[in-house]
């Protein structure tokens, strides 16, 4: 059964992009078949963040205008088994395409893939439109703090007016020091303001800009804090309950040395 | 509308007479002596030739006008006659003419000379710059900006885009940059990218691309530089 996932956040820059990268890296890793789609028009990025931007030759609007096929636009990465990229264009704007063609375009891609993630362009202008228009789950990323989680809100709310029930909240770049200091929203602060079900919650992880800049996502370091945390991710969206990460920062001597042999469930 | 019944023109040698061709020969003599009325005293003394169109005149109507136009503005009337030549066109007719030439599937052959589009600044991520011939940048492309000639590239900067060359078929355009490190490369229907392995940074290399046989070849366009 194949899913379509829309991953927002209304405001910008809290992570989506890279959410949808790693979690599409993820899930192909896991074995499912997936496709990346860039709704993003005009201002491209997932493809850059798979390092894939130099294989560009057709993009989502030559699709949906029907100047290729599908399967012609479709990037396939090569360092992953079953991960497929649509990109977007850059020299165009949202408006070159509209809901229906989205609508139609998921369908499409429904019947050959597991997993289609939507990576969803900043705002609620036509974009998010665009980008909710095929889905049929969404989540929601955030990071902590007060507008961000405003955006959130309203993101939610217009989810809900589209029809797109009980979306899901992942909460990126968490900072438990901050917190414990309460210089930052904790976790339990965010839903209940937000008050829906939590996917999971990535760490602030300086390894995150290093694998972006590279065009490698950070879900196959295994050394890295937001690394696990995604791999966590992926688990819960293919239905498995997995225990959420716990960023305790001042673990003991002990904790570490079980957690490096691997003895430690996070 | 009533302004519109005649209009004056003026050419070279003299003047056009306007007029449409659904007025009757009275309302027609009417409006002109009336025009002329306020702006006759203009052409006093002059000498000059006066066409009409729009409507068709016989020889006493032609008379009688001619008449009345000497008599309004006291300028010697050579000859009054009916235009034959065709109207001038309309802008809009001009645009559509311009487009004529253009034909499909013959693509830009003139790669030593021909039309040649200028482009000053950088053409930055989202903007793409094209030419139905010839492109030149001067400044940078850089990532995610698209540079599309139907003849040849050149970039006066660094070259960090995309780049298409000879876009309409031609195998025979190069692409030339002061530094080439484009994200993708295309001259006609060939693609390529650059290899996936980090090259340190040579600063300016001059760089010339081309095909041979369907394959990209780059080469610096200096001796020094070989």
């Amino acid at each position: 059964m194949s899913e379509v996932l829309v991953i927002t956040s209304g405001k910008g820059g809290v992570g989506k992009t890279t959410t949808t990268a790693n979690l599409g890296t993820g899930l192909a890793l896991a074995g499912c078949k997936v496709v990346l789609v860039d709704t993003d028009i005009g201002l491209r990025n997932l493809d850059v963040v798979m390092g894939l931007e130099n294989r560009i030759v057709y993009d989502l609007v030559d699709v949906v205008e029907g100047s290729c096929r599908v399967k012609q636009a479709l990037i396939k990465d090569k360092r992953y088994e079953g991960l497929y990229l649509l990109p977007a264009a850059q020299t165009r704007d949202k408006s070159a395409v509209n809901p229906q063609q989205m609508m139609k375009l998921c369908q499409e891609l429904k019947e050959e893939f597991d997993y289609i993630l939507i990576d969803c362009p900043a705002g609620i202008e036509q974009g998010f439109k665009n980008a909710i228009a095929g889905a049929d789950r969404a989540i929601v990323v955030t990071t902590p703090e007060v507008s961000a989680v405003r955006d959130a809100d309203r993101i939610i709310g217009l989810l809900e007016a589209n029809e797109l029930r009980n979306p899901k909240l992942l909460i990126n770049r968490l900072r438990m020091d901050m917190v414990k200091r309460g210089d930052m929203m904790s976790i339990d602060d965010i839903i209940d303001i937000l008050a829906i079900g939590l996917i999971g919650v990535v760490p602030d992880d300086e390894k995150i800009v290093v694998s972006t800049n590279r065009g490698e996502p950070a879900i196959t370091d295994d050394k890295a804090l937001a690394g696990q945390a995604y791999r966590n991710i992926v688990r819960r969206i293919r239905g498995e309950e997995v225990p959420f990460l716990n960023f305790n920062e001042d673990q003991g001597f002990v904790d570490k040395l079980k957690k490096i042999f691997g003895l430690k469930a996070n | 509308m009533e302004e519109n019944i005649i209009n004056f023109k003026a050419t070279v040698n003299g003047l056009i007479l306007i007029m449409r061709e659904e007025d009757d020969f009275d309302t027609v003599y009417e409006h002109i002596s009336k025009k002329l009325e306020s702006s006759g005293r203009f052409f006093k003394g002059a000498s000059m030739s006066v066409k009409y169109r729009g409507r068709k005149l016989d020889a006493e109507q032609e008379k009688m006008v001619s008449e009345l136009i000497s008599k309004k503005t006291n300028a010697e009337i050579k000859n009054f006659e009916e235009d034959t030549s065709a109207p001038e066109p309309t802008a809009e007719e001009t645009e559509k003419v311009v487009e004529k030439p253009r034909m499909k599937r013959v693509f830009f052959k003139d790669l030593e000379e021909g039309v040649t589009k200028f482009h000053k600044g950088t053409v930055r991520s989202g903007k793409l710059v094209s030419s139905e011939g010839n492109l030149v940048v001067i400044g940078d492309v850089n990532p995610g900006g698209e540079v599309v000639a139907t003849g040849n590239v050149i970039v006066m900067g660094s070259l960090r885009g995309m780049v298409h060359a000879g876009a309409d078929g031609n195998k025979d355009a190069i692409i030339a940059a002061l530094c080439l490190q484009p994200v993708q490369l295309r001259i006609a229907d060939v693609i390529t990218r650059p290899p996936d392995t980090k090259e340190t940074s040579k600063g300016l290399v001059p760089e010339m691309a081309f095909v041979r046989d369907d394959l990209v070849y780059i080469e610096s366009f200096l001796p020094q530089y070989k």
